[in-house]
């Protein structure tokens, strides 16, 4: 009962009034980022990290997770209403949220999305709660080795679990830690790919990419569509709220299953909210009794997706705050805040910074708690700043790239930065090259790389070290096989097919 | 999309070139404190190198008459809208290099509204005052970030 006693802690600090205050400013801009097409949680994060430099830590992390919070309910509303997804995990919502919103049934859609959304991130903060801490105990045995093999494993579930094309997305990953690795050699001091400038030698820095990319390469995008935005209005009546109460009730089964795939997907390195609510979409489904209705406005499918992403929005930051790996690209950003802060994330900070860990689990508890409250009650409010014409959200959100650009280092060549990442995240993006898996590796390059050279330093240049430990050894051959299943999954499926063809020759020849 | 995808593919095959160029250059073998600087670059660029051959190779044997080869990387019809949004945003770069950060948004702002959404001279305008300000507040004075001054920036007190 240690975790309570920790997390009574917490709340003490958590509930301190320039807290709360940041964390109900925390959510509010989240659920508008959350709103906003084109601003993503990601590079909102990211646009906001600058904010958060003058602040305490624990202050600073309550702030840019409350905006990650409040990003997750956010994204939804701008999906039923609108059939615009507000962030790429409520893409899902949208199949079946928006349907049900012509319907004349948007507040029971939203309710859908807000409702379940915050009892699978309840969940899954108590599930926080409790298992971070063995986590991190777990997590302080590991050595160079072990660290390597994780990291790869982060790396690998991107080719094993993203789909598209594993050439691309090793690609990716790769340009990721080639622009990581501009700049001073983080074991000689040598000066590398600078080409001789010294504003280089700093190096490439992840958040003027990760607004770059994901910010102003969508808003590229958008543009080709020339986005529009009519919608309707939504009100939630309490009525609504009853309704959904029922209808979660009925679903308890595809919230359950939801809420854990979600979590699960979370925790995993690398992958996060987006991933998870497709797949929890999916599964919902294939197990469902009417899969047919599925996409013509059946709450189902609304809650399914709503709790994988806010379980999987708690998970990702589990991995983050006992290991220091991101589960997703938001987290990413997170954790080079926590640099910048300062601190080393990873199994110490537990030991180290208890304050900061606790108050930050508190907090999720005050945030999220908040975060629904706000949507129900807020609701005709966001629906009007959707009505903000494209012609002033286009350049308003240029204009905050770049001063979240600017503010990293002082520097005109980020803000230059940024168009070219934005062209080459419309680029990528129209050729289907995962961008997450670059950012992550901007972000992780120089562990990564201290972590293997310091590997191949303990065992004097054979890579044995990484199957002759266990802990190391197991996660070195998951990465292998998640590296390996692209290429596996069609000859599984050939041989699948052929035993089929057999069966059913059999069975005509009988 | 075909021509598209080879060309993007060339473009990561010379970054790895630059990549392993570079990485031979610093040494990528075993030096005396372990693995030299250009180690991590070096098989990266490989790996790079590697897998742009695989997209290179999949682009070229990609049939020309298929649906995605022949679906153009950016349809004329949507060029525009585009472009209409990617080179104001690059002439409000290059004029923040010169008039540095507020008196940009404000013009960018401006433009904005009224050329391309055609909104009254009243609502661009008061925009374009309100942004401005509101980022100073909060940017220079509240939090402290500085944002470019461009020629300003001896004139001006703050």
């Amino acid at each position: 009962m240690e975790a309570l006693a920790n997390l009574i802690h917490g709340f003490n600090i958590a509930i301190s009034p320039f807290n709360l205050m940041i964390a109900a400013f925390g959510i509010f801009l989240g659920v508008i980022i959350g709103v906003i097409p084109g601003l993503g949680g990601t590079s909102g994060v990211a646009i906001l990290l600058p904010l958060t430099f003058t602040m305490s830590t624990t202050s600073a992390i309550v702030f840019l997770s409350c905006i990650y919070w409040g990003a997750l309910f956010g994204g939804a509303i701008t999906s039923i209403l609108f059939n615009i997804p507000g962030e790429p995990w409520s893409v899902a919502t949208m199949f079946d949220g928006y349907p049900m919103a012509k319907q004349g049934k948007a507040g029971q859609a939203l309710a859908a999305a807000f409702i379940p959304g915050f009892f699978a991130a309840l969940v899954s903060i108590i599930l926080f709660t409790f298992f971070a801490p063995p986590l991190a105990e777990l997590a302080l045995k590991f050595g160079p080795a072990e660290n390597f093999a994780v990291l790869t494993l982060a790396f690998s579930t991107f080719t094993g679990l993203g789909g598209g094309s594993a050439a691309k997305t090793i690609g990716s990953a790769c340009v990721g830690f080639l622009l990581a690795s501009v700049g001073l050699d983080i074991v000689t001091g040598r000066p590398r790919l600078n080409f001789g400038s010294i504003t280089l030698l700093s190096g490439f820095s992840f958040i003027t990419a990760s607004i770059g990319l994901f910010g102003v390469g969508e808003i590229l995008l958008a543009a080709e569509e020339a986005l529009e935005f009519k919608g309707v209005q939504g009100r939630i009546g309490l009525k609504d709220i009853w309704v959904t109460i029922k209808t979660l009730w009925r679903n308890l089964f595809t919230w359950i299953t939801g809420t854990i795939l979600g979590f699960w997907i979370g925790v995993m390195p690398g992958t996060g909210a987006t991933p998870a609510s497709f797949m929890s979409y999916g599964i919902a489904k294939q197990y469902s009794k009417h899969p047919e209705k599925f996409g013509t406005g059946v709450p189902e499918g609304v809650i399914a997706t709503e709790s994988a992403a806010h379980a999987a929005g708690i998970g990702a930051l589990l991995p983050l705050i006992t290991l220091g790996i991101p589960g997703s690209p938001t987290a990413a950003v997170i954790l080079g805040g926590l640099y910048i802060w300062g601190l080393q994330p990873g199994p110490m900070l537990f030991v180290e910074q208890k304050d900061f860990v606790w108050g930050f689990i508190a907090s999720m508890y005050i945030g999220n708690v908040m975060g629904v409250v706000f949507c129900l009650s807020m609701l005709p409010v966001f629906a009007a700043i959707l009505k903000t014409p494209y012609a002033i959200l286009t350049p308003l959100i240029i204009l905050l790239s770049a001063i979240g650009a600017y503010a990293v280092k002082n520097t005109m060549l980020d803000i230059w930065l940024l168009l070219v990442y934005g062209v080459i995240g419309y680029v990528f993006k129209k050729l289907k090259y995962p961008l997450a898996p670059l950012v992550i590796a901007l972000v992780l390059g120089d562990m990564t790389e201290e972590a293997l050279r310091q590997s191949l330093i303990l065992s004097g240049g054979s890579l044995a070290i990484f199957f002759t430990r266990p802990i190391a050894a197991g996660f070195m051959i998951l990465t292998i096989f998640l590296f390996l299943l692209p290429a596996i999954r069609p000859l599984a499926r050939r041989v699948g097919r052929t035993f089929k063809v057999e069966e059913v020759k059999k069975a005509g020849g009988d | 999309m075909k021509k598209a995808e080879i060309i993007c593919a060339l473009a990561l095959l010379t970054f790895a070139g630059i990549g392993t160029v570079e990485a031979v250059r610093l040494g990528f073998g075993w030096g005396p404190s372990g693995p030299r600087a250009g180690f991590f670059p070096f098989w990266l660029s490989l790996i790079l190198g590697a897998c742009s051959v695989v997209i290179l190779a999949k682009a070229i044997r990609m049939d020309p008459a298929g649906e995605t080869a022949r679906k153009p990387f950016v349809s004329k019809k949507s060029l525009r809208p585009v472009m209409a949004v990617f080179l104001p945003m690059v002439g409000a770069v290059v004029l923040i290099e010169v008039t540095g950060f507020y008196l940009t948004s404000a013009l960018y702002l401006a433009f904005f509204m009224r050329w391309m959404g055609r909104h009254s001279w009243v609502g661009s305008l008061a925009a374009s005052l309100l942004f401005p300000v509101a980022a100073f507040l909060i940017l220079e004075r509240w939090f402290l970030i500085p944002m470019p001054k461009g020629m300003f920036g001896e004139y001006l007190p703050f």
